[in-house]
């Protein structure tokens, strides 16, 4: 099959070959313009170039004076980005890219690029998945360029280094590795750039096909780098020694190293006193754990350790399940599915209606399945309760990994009870335990245990008592500030 | 010979304090008090704190031979007896690590029997808590160690919940104090000890320490911890039941839990027993972590093979002591060996192997 690639490279050998070849897409525009004292020639596509920029700053110039030679070209446009080149592969590339390509006679081997894409951006809006009451209302959004500014004002300081690496071999999608160097360890920049650089993928839609590709172990149902529309929050932890990936298309950013406990923390916390965010912090804690096991307690207590629970309450138990055909687990089964298949419905419908649908869904459907003898009332509460606590998670990918891992804790319930679930939970910590992420321990600070990462882990401490970046990120440089002018103490009445 | 292991594999120091301590906590705690109390009945809360004292020593021991050895217990072997009969003795010490995860597996699922399900078939759950153990033991020294922390860490709470029998107890129960003869006191040490076995798995992974000479510190800590757990187990024992009572209840530590109540939970035993789950975890996956691990140091296997080896094994083994007389001899088997290797043959391989040393360096 060779001569097929041959006769494709045959096309690239002049440069009017190769502007006839790019003809043959209906928005690609090549002619002479004939008003003006030099008869040039122009050409571009017509969906990439803002027509705006070439009628205002190219066009008037070109048309003033006679040109006869290509460097009078350059110097006559006032913009900055002019290129002379006779490089085929340059020409195409920029033209792709949003270029105009100016010739002065039709079958020129040289021409000018003059830079004028359009630059279509969504506006800058406010988080919808990490919203917050108190602190700042932006949220990224899908220009890089866009993003990487929220992130530089921010941070105004030279460290703040950028990488960029073009991916896809279709996409081209710009991804940017963003770090602060002397603060990022050395260690975790270098595995973020081998990664990044080694991704071999036709094409990137999206900042979760990064994170796909390069965390530590992609058969697990844990998110290893937390994804973060908001900019503050990426400003927060590029100071604290963490690595950024940002891709061209994608309102979200990759943040790594991290941890378990980091996916349970909301920039909020920050911005509240910190005795409240700690209480909200073990609020969320406990709210996961209530909903990974109430269930499979429920089911496990139900069909085994009916002992465990006391007179009086075993008997609002028993009668709420009097009239109930199915055993325990199929009662549980059956409402979970409910519960994931009105919150599926509820993410894939337009907003306005998933929202009637959720609504009418869970009365409606709740009620009458309780009414009809399907489930009892303490099952319903139960399981609306643990799908109420699996989104007070901050971040989504977690709460949809919380969603996946509550089933196996289930069926082990239904198998051998509280053994059971006692089972899934060594099946879990030992998987945590083996997870990493960009090589650096999961499960910290709890395993292995760091008193001073501790501080902003369960609790979130006052910021005075955490003049050290965590020592999760091995920072190179471990001090945020002073540690002696935030604990000066006075004496009574000094 | 020193036995060098890659840096990103070692361990802080620290963290044989937890080592220790999960290693020592297995299915023993949850029925030691009577076997002690058999000889010196009201006084065994002073067995417990001087068989903490004979473990000390013993650890003392170990580690003077490891520091000067800088290797495992296969370097002290060969050379305190040259490179054939120390194989050999290696070669028991890996078949009693063996035995000593199988035991723990069995006996717990006993328990389990007994108390929870009584038609519940031995493979099924062996096979399935062995893979999940293979999944950690995978993981390498690090996880296995991890599972040691959270092994202490997560049913820490359960030490709580002894304190409810208080509510019943009478502190009379230990009066007369000291009333035993010191020959009492030594015979009761046998079974004192027993319930502090484990420690001995430090002749394996002694090398995985960041600067192994500063974690003898910690490794004495866990001991101690260890003996005030026991202390306080067996003093809430004593004061709970009379001898009598005591000398018919075979799991003392459980029966307690029985007089828990909540508003919301009774029969606490159950939730206990589930937590008992994650305690035994640490025994079983550093006792086949440590018996695979030799075994790669020998034979030149790889230990991933030797470790599915072994855990085929104890799958094949475990399912045949089905009932209380073969497991309670394969407890007696297991526990006299540890016993005999520890206090007596530790002490003995220390003296041997500070002569030999000797020899060998003038040679």
């Amino acid at each position: 099959m060779n001569w097929f690639k041959k006769s494709s490279k045959k096309e690239e050998h002049t440069l009017p070959q190769v502007l006839e070849y790019l003809k043959k897409s209906g928005d690609f525009l090549d002619f002479q313009n004939p008003q003006s004292p030099t008869p040039y020639w122009i050409s571009y596509f017509r969906s990439l170039v803002d027509a705006e920029i070439i009628h205002r700053d190219i066009l008037p110039y070109l048309n003033k004076t006679t040109i006869k030679k290509i460097e009078e070209l350059k110097a006559a446009l006032p913009i900055e980005n002019v290129m002379v080149t006779s490089d085929l592969e340059t020409i195409r590339q920029m033209m792709l890219s949003g270029c105009v390509l100016i010739r002065l006679n039709e079958k020129d081997q040289q021409g000018v690029l003059v830079k004028a894409e359009m630059n279509k951006v969504r506006e800058i809006s406010i988080p919808e998945e990490e919203f917050s009451v108190v602190g700042p209302k932006e949220s990224f959004v899908e220009s890089i360029t866009t993003n990487l500014n929220l992130i530089r004002k921010r941070l105004p300081v030279p460290e703040l280094e950028i990488r960029e690496f073009k991916l896809g071999k279709l996409s081209k999608t710009r991804v940017a590795v963003i770090y602060i160097s002397g603060i990022a360890n050395e260690e975790n920049i270098n595995t973020a750039l081998q990664r990044v650089g080694e991704i071999e993928i036709h094409q990137i839609l999206d900042s979760s096909y990064v994170s796909q590709l390069i965390s530590d172990n992609d058969n697990s149902p844990f998110p290893q780098l937390i994804d973060t529309e908001r900019p503050d929050r990426v400003a927060g932890v590029l100071s604290e020694g963490s690595i950024v990936i940002l891709v061209d298309g994608s309102p979200h950013a990759l943040i790594g190293p991290t941890t378990l406990v980091k996916f349970f923390s909301a920039l909020e916390d920050y911005f509240l006193n910190w005795q409240l965010a700690s209480v909200l912090r073990i609020l969320r804690l406990i709210a996961v754990s209530f909903s990974i096991l109430i269930t499979p307690i429920y089911v496990a207590v139900l069909n085994y350790h009916y002992e465990l629970i006391p007179k009086d309450l075993m008997a609002t138990l028993i009668s709420s399940r009097d009239f109930v055909p199915l055993p325990p687990f199929l009662e549980a089964l059956v409402l979970e599915l409910t519960i994931e298949l009105l919150r599926e419905a509820g993410a894939r419908l337009p907003t306005k209606v998933g929202q009637t649908i959720g609504i009418v869904g869970g009365i409606v459907i709740g009620t009458a399945s309780v009414e009809a003898g399907l489930t009892s009332n303490v099952m319903l509460i139960i399981v609306a309760l643990a799908a109420l606590a699996s989104f007070t998670t901050p971040v989504y990918k977690m709460s949809n990994a919380i969603r996946l891992i509550r089933f196996p804790f289930l069926v082990l319930a239904e198998l051998w009870g509280m053994i059971g679930i006692s089972i899934a939970f060594i099946f879990l910590m030992g998987h945590l335990l083996r997870l990493t992420s960009f090589g650096r321990p999961y499960l910290e600070p709890i395993y292995p245990p760091r008193l001073e990462d501790l501080k902003d882990a369960f609790v979130r401490l006052p910021f005075k008592t955490q003049p050290k970046r965590p020592v999760q990120l091995q920072s190179q440089d471990t001090v945020k500030f002073s540690e002696k002018a935030a604990k000066e103490k006075k004496d009574i009445d000094e | 010979m020193k036995v060098t292991v890659k840096e990103q594999f070692l361990i802080s120091p620290y963290l044989a304090f937890f080592i220790v301590h999960s290693m020592q906590i297995g299915v023993g705690v949850m029925g030691f008090q009577r076997y002690v109390a058999t000889y010196t009945e009201q006084d065994s809360w002073l067995t417990v704190m001087m068989g903490g004292a004979a473990v000390h020593l013993v650890i003392w021991m170990m580690y003077k031979m490891l520091n000067k050895e800088q290797g495992d217990i296969l370097s002290i072997h060969e050379t305190a007896y040259g490179k054939w009969i120390g194989r050999l003795l290696t070669i028991l010490f890996i078949i009693y690590l063996i035995a000593m995860g199988i035991t723990v597996l069995r006996t717990f699922l006993e328990v389990l029997q007994v108390w929870m399900f009584t038609l519940m078939k031995t493979w099924v759950f062996t096979f399935v808590y062995l893979i999940a153990a293979y999944h950690i033991i995978a993981g390498g020294f690090r996880s296995v160690v991890g599972v040691c922390f959270l092994g202490v860490v997560v049913p820490f709470y359960l030490n709580f919940t002894f304190l409810a029998p208080l509510e019943f107890s009478n502190v009379r129960n230990l009066f007369p104090i000291l009333d035993h003869s010191i020959k009492d006191f030594i015979v009761a040490m046998k079974p004192m000890t027993l319930s502090y076995l484990g420690f001995e798995t430090l002749l394996v992974f002694y090398p995985f320490f960041k600067k192994p000479e500063t974690s003898q510190k910690w490794f004495h800590y866990g001991n101690l911890f260890t003996v005030v757990l026991y202390f306080y187990l067996m003093l809430i024992t004593l004061v709970y039941y009379t001898p009598d009572h005591l000398r018919r209840t075979i799991w003392a530590t459980i029966s307690m839990w029985k007089i828990i109540r909540f508003p919301f939970v009774e029969r606490f035993e159950y939730i206990g027993l589930a937590t008992w789950t994650i305690v035994i975890l640490p025994n079983i996956c550093l006792a086949f972590w440590a018996a695979s691990r030799m075994a790669k140091r020998m034979f030149n296997v790889t230990q991933k093979k030797s470790l599915i080896f072994i855990l085929v094994f104890a799958m094949i083994v475990s399912p045949m002591f089905d009932d209380r007389t073969s497991i309670e001899k394969l407890n007696m088997m297991v526990s006299q060996f540890g016993f005999y290797f520890n206090f007596g043959y530790i002490p003995l391989l220390f003296f041997f192997h500070y002569f030999m040393s000797k020899v060998r360096n003038k040679a």
